[in-house]
């Protein structure tokens, strides 16, 4: 039963990672620059997520990398591993078990493929996608900011409360998605390397 | 009387004297005995001219009004039929009549499949969002498919209610304890969203049973929200009309429709194809309709100019066009009385059909002597005359009794009218020509005679060519048969084609190898569906076939649907095997009520019928799989990847007729080939038939070979031609080579005439190279049609005449005549 806006949800803590904004008062396009400088970029995350139905956190680790232009990666190492791929217009989702690949053509959801662009957009130097999906207010100054994300969509607002995308310079260090639900999924990430 | 008399004398042929010296007075009372010719204004070397008398033309201007008015009249009343089911077989055996039947109401479901392309990805999909949002609006579609939701929400919801319904679930505390340890592994990966979506409702798993059935085989990519052939920029769009496939009307509405919406859609560079059963139909009747059309309009024109071009004398032209007329409308009414209504397809082959029947005016006009009573005529040609009307009628008789409606209706019309127009030339035209003094001016003695007649002297070279052919066609081990019925169809070959191209990438492919499963009823369909899945399991796993699709998978027996229900485990028992199967994982113990509550709700269900799902999406989709006939209903079991057909047939040869194992392909190519071995008869005693009838008519025992060798040969070489120039043969050909033999015979039995003096066989060749000239322009445009079966009747008949001319000149005339 994945529904558009359900299935953009998996992506949106990976999406979201190098995920900026236009905002005012806020020196983006300087920021900008120095994320689209870098052509490749990888680092260590450490994720939990709270689920009001579980009585403990889930804790997963792994590594991030991003691959100009359009590449990303999502490597959980433990305690499941798994990897998810976000290559071109497509999603690949693999766990460690020797099942298929799971494929999400980013095409058949207009919402993930916006988002995979906005992901894109600014690391090439486009906010323009991110914008037309989230109202962003930002915080901070260039050496430490924080993007407050709100789906624009009514839709997506009944399972998607905020993106919170936190960083210091060129580097995004925190990313908190927080469900309708509740449900929190909270990456943080180490220096990029 | 003035009309008798000479209007111009200035001719020396004219001063001629009556070839019996007994013409004068002679013949039917009041005909005029004395041609009148006169001086050709403009003589050429191989024309004749004709001269009509003044006063006498009002008959034949009124005969010919006459039967225009009459034609007009029939014309009007008939109805004219353009759909392909006219043109289908019935087939004869019970799994024949059923694979027609499926084909037919098959290609009555008004199934569409758009494709966009030729404009970047975006564009398409933007084009094609626009495309899907428009049509529904129409009320002309009862499906449109290719958008963004696979399925809309509603629809989901009611799957999702249903689920312990419709899919199967092991109910124990292990099983309950798996999908737990299963949904906190969905809950540590990147599925988190979904799984906690439904996972808590439904630890089972039940919806994910349902989510990969309803999966289906399709491959389309979705981009942007619009579906996408899997390997080329191409939009797809799948949309099914309200109306039947085979109401040309509508299917003309909504094909209109979505060309509309498609230009509304700005599609700059895109192009729209369309394709499918029901824009077959209209293809089919529109390539009919403009071949029908343009074939009458200039086979028409064609033979008024060679007419024009031989007789140069409009009231001779309008002589001929009498009878021809007025055979048009009564073959066009006994077929409107004989089959109810005439396909446009007999219509234009009628058309091409006058190439043919206006040799009979032509050889009764041509032959006549100037001041020659209509009976010397009539005496000179009558032998050669009525043995070559009844030979061509055998000639049709292939086509007549083919027992192929479509043919069918072409040989009626054709043997119709052929006879007709033979009997209105013997009985009617001699008044009109005599009245009117209508003859072909003779040309004498020509100087061209004798020289083409001593091309005779090396006549056994023109054997070379049919020992050529038939060394080809034994070296390549005969010709090369058709063994498709589509190929057949009169739908033209760049829709059936774009239509196979589509649905490959739709993942539709045309079902191929099937399980017929019927049943009075649409549970009794689904019960027996159900029953054979473990067979068909069985089968699998031993490699006699890859996979199969079955209404069943989508939608369960309400009987399956109602024990599943039953065997709910009670709310207690439930609540237990939950809170056994938590312990040691970090679930709360709230988390599950959502699954409790479903299963309680579940159990006042009822179940889900293909009634309940009408409207809905999944309803289309289940609509190919489960549907009413005539005769209760049934289901295709569509089998994927067969490899063991043989096993297949016995594994289910029991339970026949509820269940049939049919191969498609196999089963439409034994139809034709049945109708290609009854035409083979028919050919075979049309061949006996003309054999007895020239041994009768001919009374010259050692001309019957030389006759039939020269119509032989021309179907010989025809056949081989056709096959070195890559076509198959099929039924089509068969028939289509006895109307060969059937117009060869005129010019076999014509040229086999004896003791002619020069003037007769000059005549004779004239009329003939008019006759046969005739033949192959009319024909020759039929080759030119989009019509697949006219288009291979036009080639074969065209390429046959021709050779039919040059043999029957070479074999059958004197070598030494005169």
């Amino acid at each position: 039963m994945p529904d558009l806006v359900r299935r953009s949800l998996i992506l949106l803590p990976v999406l979201s990672w190098p995920g900026l904004a236009r905002a005012d008062a806020f020196p983006l396009q300087a920021l900008m620059a120095k994320l689209a400088a870098v052509t490749e970029r990888r680092a260590t995350f450490r994720e939990q997520r709270k689920f009001a139905a579980l009585t403990d956190t889930l804790v997963s680790t792994g590594t991030l990398l991003y691959r100009r232009p359009d590449y990303l990666e999502k490597d959980t190492e433990w305690p499941q591993p798994e990897r998810l791929v976000v290559d071109g217009d497509r999603v690949v989702i693999t766990l460690a078990n020797n099942d298929p690949p799971h494929v999400i053509p980013l095409g058949g959801q207009p919402e993930v493929r916006a988002m995979v662009e906005s992901m894109r957009g600014p690391l090439s130097g486009d906010f323009g996608a991110l914008q037309r999906l989230f109202r962003i207010d930002a915080a901070g100054d260039l050496a430490s900011w924080t993007l407050t994300m709100t789906p624009q969509d009514p839709n997506a607002l009944k399972l998607l409360r905020t993106v919170r995308v936190a960083g210091r310079g060129d580097q995004i260090r925190d990313i908190r998605v927080i469900q309708a639900n509740g449900d929190e999924q909270w990456m943080q990430i180490g220096p990029s390397s | 009387m003035d009309a008798d008399r000479p209007v111009v004398l200035s001719s020396p042929a004219t001063l001629e004297p009556s070839p019996s010296g007994r013409g004068q007075g002679e013949g039917v009372a009041g005909w005029t005995p004395v041609g009148i010719a006169g001086p050709h204004p403009n003589p050429l070397p191989e024309g004749e001219g004709v001269v009509p008398g003044r006063r006498r033309a009002a008959p034949i201007l009124f005969a010919f009004l006459l039967a225009i008015a009459i034609l007009a009249a029939v014309l009007s009343q008939i109805t004219v039929r353009t759909d392909m089911a006219e043109f289908l077989p019935q087939g004869r055996t019970a799994a024949a009549r059923l694979v027609m039947a499926e084909a037919r109401t098959g290609t009555a479901t008004g199934l569409i499949l758009i494709a966009i392309e030729g404009a970047p990805v975006e564009n398409l999909a933007r084009i094609s969002r626009q495309v899907a949002a428009a049509l529904p609006g129409t009320g002309l579609f009862q499906l449109v498919a290719g958008g963004e939701a696979a399925l809309p929400q509603a629809e989901i919801d009611m799957l999702f209610a249903h689920r312990y319904a419709l899919a199967p679930v092991d109910w124990s505390a292990g099983a309950i304890r798996a999908g737990m340890e299963g949904l906190l592994r969905q809950l540590r990966s990147s599925a988190a969203p979904l799984a906690i979506q439904y996972g808590l409702a439904d630890p089972v798993g039940a919806s994910a049973v349902l989510l990969r059935d309803l999966a289906g085989s399709s491959q389309v990519r979705d981009i942007g929200g619009a579906w996408f052939a899997p390997d080329r920029d191409r939009a797809l769009l799948l949309v099914r009309t309200r109306a039947g496939g085979m109401d040309v009307k509508a299917q003309e509405e909504a094909t209109a429709a979505i060309e509309t919406a498609f230009r509304a859609a700005e599609p700059g560079p895109a192009r729209l194809l369309i394709a499918g059963p029901a824009v077959f139909a209209r293809d089919a009747a529109r390539a009919i309709k403009s071949d029908v059309e343009r074939i009458s309009i200039l086979s028409t024109i064609c033979i008024v100019l060679l007419l024009w071009w031989r007789f140069r004398s409009p009231l001779v032209i309008a002589a001929i066009a009498a009878p021809v007329v007025l055979s048009v409308a009564v073959a066009a009414a006994a077929l409107q009385i004989g089959f109810g209504a005439v396909h446009g397809v007999a219509l234009g082959f009628g058309a091409t059909m006058l190439g043919v029947s206006v040799d009979y005016p032509v050889l009764m006009i041509g032959h006549r002597k100037r001041g020659e009573p209509a009976g010397h005529t009539r005496r000179r040609i009558g032998r050669a005359f009525i043995l070559a009307v009844v030979t061509a009628a055998l000639g049709l008789a292939a086509m007549v009794f083919s027992g192929f409606p479509g043919l069918a209706q072409l040989g009626a019309f054709s043997a119709v009218g052929l006879a007709t127009c033979a009997v209105l030339t013997w009985t009617l035209l001699p008044r009109l020509i005599v009245a009117a003094n209508l003859a072909p001016v003779a040309a004498g003695d020509p100087a061209w005679l004798p020289v083409l007649e001593r091309l005779r002297r090396w006549r056994w070279f023109g054997l070379l060519p049919v020992a050529a052919a038939l060394a080809y066609l034994l070296a390549i081990g005969g010709p090369r048969w058709e063994g498709d019925l589509d190929n057949l169809s009169p739908v033209p070959e760049s829709s059936r084609a774009l239509d196979q191209e589509l649905r490959g990438e739709l993942g539709a492919p045309d079902a191929g190898q099937i399980l017929l499963v019927r049943g009075p009823n649409a549970e009794s369909v689904l019960q027996r569906q159900e029953a054979l899945m473990p067979v068909l399991d069985r089968l699998r796993a031993q490699g006699a076939l890859t996979g199969f699709d079955l209404a069943a998978r989508l939608l369960p027996s309400a009987a399956t649907q109602q024990a599943r229900l039953a065997a709910l485990p009670d709310a207690a028992t439930l609540a237990a095997w939950v809170e056994q199967a938590r312990a040691g994982l970090p679930f709360r113990s709230e988390a599950f009520q959502p699954f409790l509550d479903a299963v309680e709700a579940s159990r006042s269900l009822q179940p889900l019928r293909p009634t309940d799902l009408a409207g809905t999406l999944i309803g289309a989709r289940l609509d190919p799989m489960l549907a009413p006939r005539a005769e209760g209903w049934q289901g295709p079991v569509v089998l994927h990847g067969v490899t063991d057909p043989a096993q297949l047939k016995a594994a289910f040869a029991a339970q026949a007729p509820s269940v049939m194992y049919i191969d498609m392909r196999r089963e439409l190519g034994g139809i034709l080939s049945g109708y290609t071995a009854r035409a083979w008869r028919w050919l075979g005693w049309s061949g006996v038939l003309v054999l007895l009838v020239l041994f009768a008519g001919l009374r010259s025992p050692l001309m019957v070979p030389r006759v039939l060798g020269a119509v032989l040969a021309a179907m010989l070489v025809t056949a081989a031609l056709l096959t070195a120039f890559g076509a198959r043969l099929s039924l089509i050909h068969l028939v289509a080579l006895q109307l060969v033999a059937g117009v060869g015979l005129d010019y076999v039995l014509f040229f086999a005439r004896r003791q002619l003096d020069a003037e007769e066989r000059a005549r004779t060749l004239r009329t003939l190279v008019t006759c046969n000239a005739m033949t192959l322009l009319t024909f020759g445009l039929l080759a030119a049609c989009q019509t697949p079966l006219l288009r291979d009747i036009g080639e074969t008949v065209a390429c046959g005449a021709v050779l039919a001319m040059v043999f029957a000149f070479l074999f059958a005339g004197e070598a030494q005549a005169g």
